[in-house]
């Protein structure tokens, strides 16, 4: 063992609370006290770890410091994946960092040391909830979770991939929180208080599971931490601060029966940190000596504030090694390397050390794969327990699953380009936007600057937008928002093309650019070497085990090495039956097919002889048990176990399903594959192509249905059962209503010519199905068409060019959702900047503004979203108001010829509304699903507080609401505008020329006098605000 | 945190003459959308002894401002002389920086600056009646001080209390008019008392 204090690892002498080492191992954290604020920094690790590099001037130490926490931060934790560093501190707050790639180092304006920031860590969110400190915080395995605790005596659970949304507030402590640790599985989350009891908590409901006292009865003053640790392999919890005999120690806590039988002893003072190395390790096998298997063991680490370490085997009886005197004062945080043979640790007194192990000390760490196969045969499968390397070979239960795959694929090749990007400078990028140095920009600022006066005569100055930052946060909806640069954004737009290729080659491989059109040479290989290893390793069991290949799951479900054999077989097999090799390699999904649930089911195509198809998408294989949660609110969730119970050599399968405590359970002849549930329905699919539909009370709506072959993906809304089968097919049904809505649909008109692969998959409320492509695509299926309608995609260029900000309604921003949102993703704001860079004339931009509102109303009348459709139509709206010339002037005459072509006339016929211009053309607009009072409402409460007199011909319907139309003036608005709030009054009198393309039916008619009533502009609006935006009363 | 953080502010065209305007390049990062614009000012401080004496030579507002890092060039004239006491006129005074978003002040870059004459002659016998057109106003650049101040960003009032209860820190995250040099962080350093050579370095 080395022992190592870097010194100049120190917050300038003020204690460091926490630390943590990346999970890649090239930098670490620290976190505790600055000068006048908390202080978070970021280290590169190599200089610990080389003394070259220590000595090396051109490397650096610091990589990045963040100020930005008020006060003292008394944790920092990576998240598993590295993306992510969260900060606690006393300010109450938790901070979640990540790694701006776009720029270089940079100095921090003002302070006075002249550090450079070498990475940029930019704060991405900041979660607040916590009413005292936070004290520790802990991402759970995956980062699904982030659990935080503070002295508010509460814990809370946000969700980590929708921040700062919160999940759970665990409550039950009766004293400071200062501790937590997740369970290794997944199930459980554990915390310790100052009120001298250790929780452990269920993961699926967040309920406490439970509270262990006795070992705390003693405990008396307090630690500033009581961070404790779970062992790598879930058997252990190992508390901090503990008491046996009135002397210190760190209790710990069987899985089993939660009994607390042992402890580690010898501390003079009490343990304030608990921290098990992550690998599982075995004894180190010499050589000649038989290979008999040790039993696996674990290391752990446990500082004290008797200000000594010590670390322990739990094969051994005594520590492994004891440091006295390491630190001046308590030990407060301890973080193994991820390899598990080295670990820094922090004091109070402002130092850090290193310690270092060799493999002889330790033992042979297990291998990831080793160590999930611990965990499987102990605990089953979940998405919890998934380590990355089983993840892309992982059978893809649900849709949920499939994103976290892609997310994490993504993921990798994120880094992957970052890593190659490192080696390129990054200081040129930074310095160069749109093929101009920021010198260049600089120079001529202030010529270029544009200012203008407000309404009250005050200068303001539009400043130019130098760089683009990368909000990644909800980087699985939002590809085209989360490009870490703006010189990757706008990738159609012709200058980039012409750019380095550098960038060209970086814009493909960030987590902005769609997945799959983007595979890069680099991943194409990876994937080749992953197949061909499996090609290559079976050759020579195929002979043996082919023949038997049926029986063998269902005979030995649990034998792993047999199961793996089977995989192998089945890739072999399939090469022989010469299905077409590019469809299934290429795409990383369809690695899950080779299991051996898609062998059965696989037969069963096989057997009833059905050509092959040409498309194969996933589908789940059979596992031991899963659980599935079908709503938060109401709490409900569905668990599978296959073969239960045996019943005369039959093999049953249980399904049950709780419901805010109600719990009914029924069992199934076959294997269930996949489940799915809503608050109304709850569906499995089993093998032998069966579908079973229930009630959500657990009554059976229908014998199984047949499905035409084996499922791929299965989803329920309301009362809408979707199955999408391997050989992409559709199917929509409504249950309670027994109809169907979409019939065995195949997928294959937008699936089809290229290697794509549905990444996402949505029933909305109404029964439309929509598929989310990997190319960044999004189709629904309109069934009253049966089409296919595309209604997003990623790099749809007048997404990128739209700018409708200035219409934006600052509240509602936000506030739209539904199943346009969640396809397209929240806004971007990607294309607004791409449009100022590339300075696109005013007059395409409204063009293109203009189009992409209009296919966005469209999008959400097709997908029958109300909120959306009100929401696009009103900014539509807006932006025509905002946009249109208040200059006096005649609308043109060729309104009617133009609204005949515009989107709206041909598929609406229903006309809620209608509206004339000064001239007496007409404008209309059909409402044919919303609601006559939701159309209304649209236009009366906010549409007409945009409307100036000069811009608006307005009147009252006969129901006695106002109406607003805005008169347009450039011909490429003409016949654009269209909002009605009160019905027009059906007149079936005359009509003119004008307006003859108009649909006919209840419309409207030109001509003054033919709408129900017209007063004055200026009398009936008399107070709108003028058209220029007013600035807020500044 | 602060949705808008300075990355850096350049003095332009430094040192000038002291009726030329001044000229400062501010680059600033946002993390998240402005509902609303930034004000920026520029004071100068007329005298240590009394804000009286303060100019605010110029306020603009910046909008909109996206997330993602901008910059822009804020320029205001030279402050009025006659409102600068006589024996204020040269030698050390400050000028400041601030940015309020929702009237509320969240950074102050204060810069030391230095009106001296060019001329050996007019320094060793300074006119007893300060000769502005002769002097030179020199910024100490390399110096900025920068002072943040937590601030509500969300536009919503129901918040701010909820932060102001939550947040004791808050009440003295506004001292904006104490010490003689307001808001440099260096109450006890007076410019008279400024070390001689901290000037020297320009």
């Amino acid at each position: 063992m080395k022992l190592l204090k870097p010194t100049w690892v120190n917050h300038n002498g003020k204690p460091i609370f926490s630390v943590d080492i990346h999970p890649d191992g090239t930098k670490f954290a620290t976190g505790g006290q600055g000068q006048d604020s908390g202080k978070v920094v970021i280290w590169n690790m190599s200089p610990v770890l080389q003394e070259d590099d220590e000595k090396d001037e051109n490397i650096p130490k610091m990589l990045c410091q963040m100020d930005n926490h008020l006060a003292c931060v008394n944790c920092v934790r990576w998240s598993n994946s590295g993306m992510y560093l969260a900060s606690g501190g006393d300010d109450k707050l938790i901070m979640v960092w990540k790694r701006a790639t776009y720029i270089g180092p940079s100095t921090v304006f003002g302070s006075s040391g002249k550090l450079a920031n070498v990475e940029q860590w930019r704060c991405v969110s900041i979660l607040r909830s916590h009413s005292g400190d936070v004290m520790d915080v802990a991402w759970s395995p995956h980062d699904a979770w982030l659990a935080s605790c503070s002295v508010d005596n509460t814990v809370v659970i946000w969700n980590a991939v929708k921040f700062p949304e919160i999940l759970a507030t665990l409550r039950g402590h009766s004293g400071l929180v200062k501790g937590l640790t997740w369970d290794p599985v997944g199930k459980y989350i554990a915390s310790q208080a100052d009120d001298r009891s250790l929780k452990v908590w269920r993961t699926l409901d967040w309920q406490l599971e439970t509270s262990i006292t006795k070992p705390f009865d003693e405990c008396g003053g307090t630690t500033h931490v009581l961070r404790l640790s779970w062992s790598p392999d879930g058997h252990y919890l190992v508390s901090a601060h503990a008491m046996n005999n009135s002397g210190p120690t760190a209790q710990i806590i069987e899985r089993e029966g939660w009994k607390t039988n042992m402890d580690f002893v010898g501390h003079r003072k009490a343990v304030t940190v608990v921290k098990f190395n992550p690998k599982i390790f075995k004894k180190k096998q010499k050589n000649g000596s038989s290979a008999k298997p040790s039993c696996p063991y674990c290391c752990c680490a446990v500082g004290s504030k008797d200000r000594s370490l010590s670390v322990w085997l739990t094969c051994l009886k005594r520590p492994l090694v004891v440091i006295h005197e390491l630190f001046d004062k308590s030990i407060m945080d301890i973080s193994w390397t991820l390899n598990g043979l080295g670990i820094l640790v922090c004091s109070m007194d402002g130092s850090v050390a290193f310690l270092d192990f060799s493999q002889d000390e330790l033992g042979d760490p297990l291998s990831e794969e080793e160590k999930s196969r611990i965990h499987q045969s102990t605990y089953g499968k979940s998405l919890a327990i998934m380590t990355e390397a089983q993840l892309s070979t992982a059978v893809i239960e649900n849709p949920e699953m499939l994103k976290y795959q892609r997310r994490q694929q993504q993921q990798q090749l994120d880094h992957k380009s970052a890593s190659a990007r490192e080696t390129s400078s990054a200081t040129s990028v930074a310095g160069v936007v749109n093929g101009e140095s920021l010198e260049d920009i600089r120079k001529n600022l202030l010529k270029k600057q544009v200012e203008t006066r407000t309404a009250d005569g005050r200068r303001r100055i539009t400043p130019l937008c130098i760089a683009q930052l990368d909000t990644g946060v909800n980087a699985t909806s939002t590809p085209a928002a989360s490009s870490p640069s703006v010189l990757t954004t706008p990738s159609k737009i012709e200058p980039m093309k012409a750019f380095d290729s550098r960038f060209t080659e970086r814009s493909k491989a960030t987590p902005g650019a769609p997945a799959l059109t983007s595979v890069t040479p680099t991943t194409v290989e990876r994937l080749k070497e992953q197949n061909l290893v499996k090609d290559l390793r079976p050759r020579d069991l195929l002979e043996s085990s082919s023949d038997s290949d049926e029986k063998v799951p269902v005979a030995k479900p649990s034998s792993l090495s047999k199961r793996k054999l089977e995989l192998e077989v089945e890739t072999v097999e399939k090469k022989k039956k010469g299905r077409p090799r590019k469809e299934s390699r290429l795409m990383p999904v369809s690695l899950s097919v080779q299991s051996p649930a898609a062998l059965t089911a696989e037969k069963d195509t096989v057997c009833l002889s059905v050509p092959a198809p040409a498309l194969k998408l996933p589908m789940p294989g059979p596992q031991r048990a899963f659980t599935l949660q079908v709503s938060s609110d109401p709490s409900m969730y569905i668990e599978v176990e296959n073969e239960v119970t045996a019943v005369g050599g039959v093999k049953l399968s249980r399904l049950k399903c709780n419901r805010e405590g109600k719990e009914w359970e029924t069992v199934l002849t076959s294997r269930i594959l996949t489940a799915a549930g809503s608050c109304d329905v709850v569906c499995v699919a089993c093998e032998k192509r069966m579908l079973s539909v229930f009630s959500a009370c657990g009554r059976r709506l229908l014998p199984p249905i047949l499905l035409p072959s084996p499922i791929s993906t299965l989803h329920c809304t309301g009362s809408y059962v979707m199955a999408l089968t391997a050989a992409a097919t559709l199917s929509v049904w409504d249950v309670h209503r027994q109809v169907v809505v979409v019939k065995e649909e195949s997928l294959h008109s937008i699936l089809a010519g290229s290697d794509m692969t549905v990444s996402q998959i949505l029933l909305t409320q109404h029964g439309i199905p929509v598929m989310n492509l990997s190319d960044g695509k999004a189709y629904c299926f309109n069934p009253s068409l049966s089409t296919w309608n595309l209604v997003s995609d990623k790099q749809d260029s007048l997404a990128q060019c739209a700018d409708f900000r200035s219409s934006l309604p600052p509240q509602d921003a936000m506030l739209c959702s539904g199943p346009l949102a969640i396809v397209q993703g929240r806004a971007s704001t990607s294309g607004r900047q791409a449009a100022r860079l590339f300075s696109v004339p005013h007059v395409v931009q409204q063009e293109t503004t203009l189009a992409y509102l209009e296919n966005q109303v469209a999008a959400a009348l097709t997908l029958q979203s109300s909120h959306e459709y009100r929401h696009w139509l009103l900014l539509y709206a807006r932006y025509l108001v905002n946009e249109g010339s208040p200059e006096e002037g005649a609308v043109e005459g060729a309104t009617a010829s133009h609204w005949a072509e515009s989107p709206f006339s041909a598929p609406l016929h229903r006309v809620s509304g209608a509206a004339r211009y000064p001239e007496g053309q007409v404008a209309c607009l059909g409402l044919p699903w919303l609601q006559q009072g939701q159309g209304h409402t649209l236009a009366a409460d906010n549409a007409e507080d945009h409307l100036s007199p000069r811009q608006a011909t307005e009147g009252r319907g006969d129901t006695g609401r106002r109406w607003a139309i805005p008169c347009q003036h450039q011909p490429s608005f003409l016949g654009r505008l269209l909002l009605f709030p009160g019905p027009v009054a059906p007149s079936e009198g005359g009509t003119s020329a004008s307006h003859s393309s108009l649909p006919p039916g209840p419309l409207c008619r030109a001509g003054a006098g033919a709408l129900p009533c017209c007063p004055g502009v200026s009398e009936a609006l008399p107070g709108l605000p003028s058209p220029a935006r007013s600035q807020g009363g500044r | 945190m602060a949705k808008v953080s300075v990355l850096n502010v350049a003095v332009l065209e430094n040192p000038s003459p002291f009726h030329s305007p001044f000229r400062f390049e501010i680059s600033f990062e946002c993390s998240e959308a402005l509902a609303e614009d930034l004000e920026w000012k520029i004071i100068y401080v007329g005298s240590a002894e009394s804000e009286e004496f303060d100019q605010i030579l110029d306020s603009v507002l910046v909008g909109p401002v996206p997330a993602g890092r901008h910059m822009f060039i804020f320029q205001a004239d030279a402050p009025n002389p006659s409102l600068i006491p006589e024996t204020d006129a040269v030698g050390v005074t400050v000028v400041l920086i601030t940015c309020t978003y929702h009237g509320q002040e969240f950074i102050r870059v204060g810069y030391y600056v230095n009106n001296e004459y060019p001329n050996p002659e007019l320094r060793e016998n300074p006119p007893l009646k300060p000769d502005f057109s002769q002097l030179q106003r020199n910024i100490l650049a390399s110096n900025p001080r920068v002072t943040r101040f937590h601030i509500n960003w969300d536009n919503n009032t129901d918040s701010l209390e909820a932060v102001e209860n939550q947040d004791p820190a808050l009440g003295c995250g506004l001292p904006l008019s104490c010490a003689p040099i307001k808001g440099l962080g260096l109450p006890g350093c007076i410019p008279g008392l400024l070390p001689e050579n901290s000037m020297d370095c320009i």
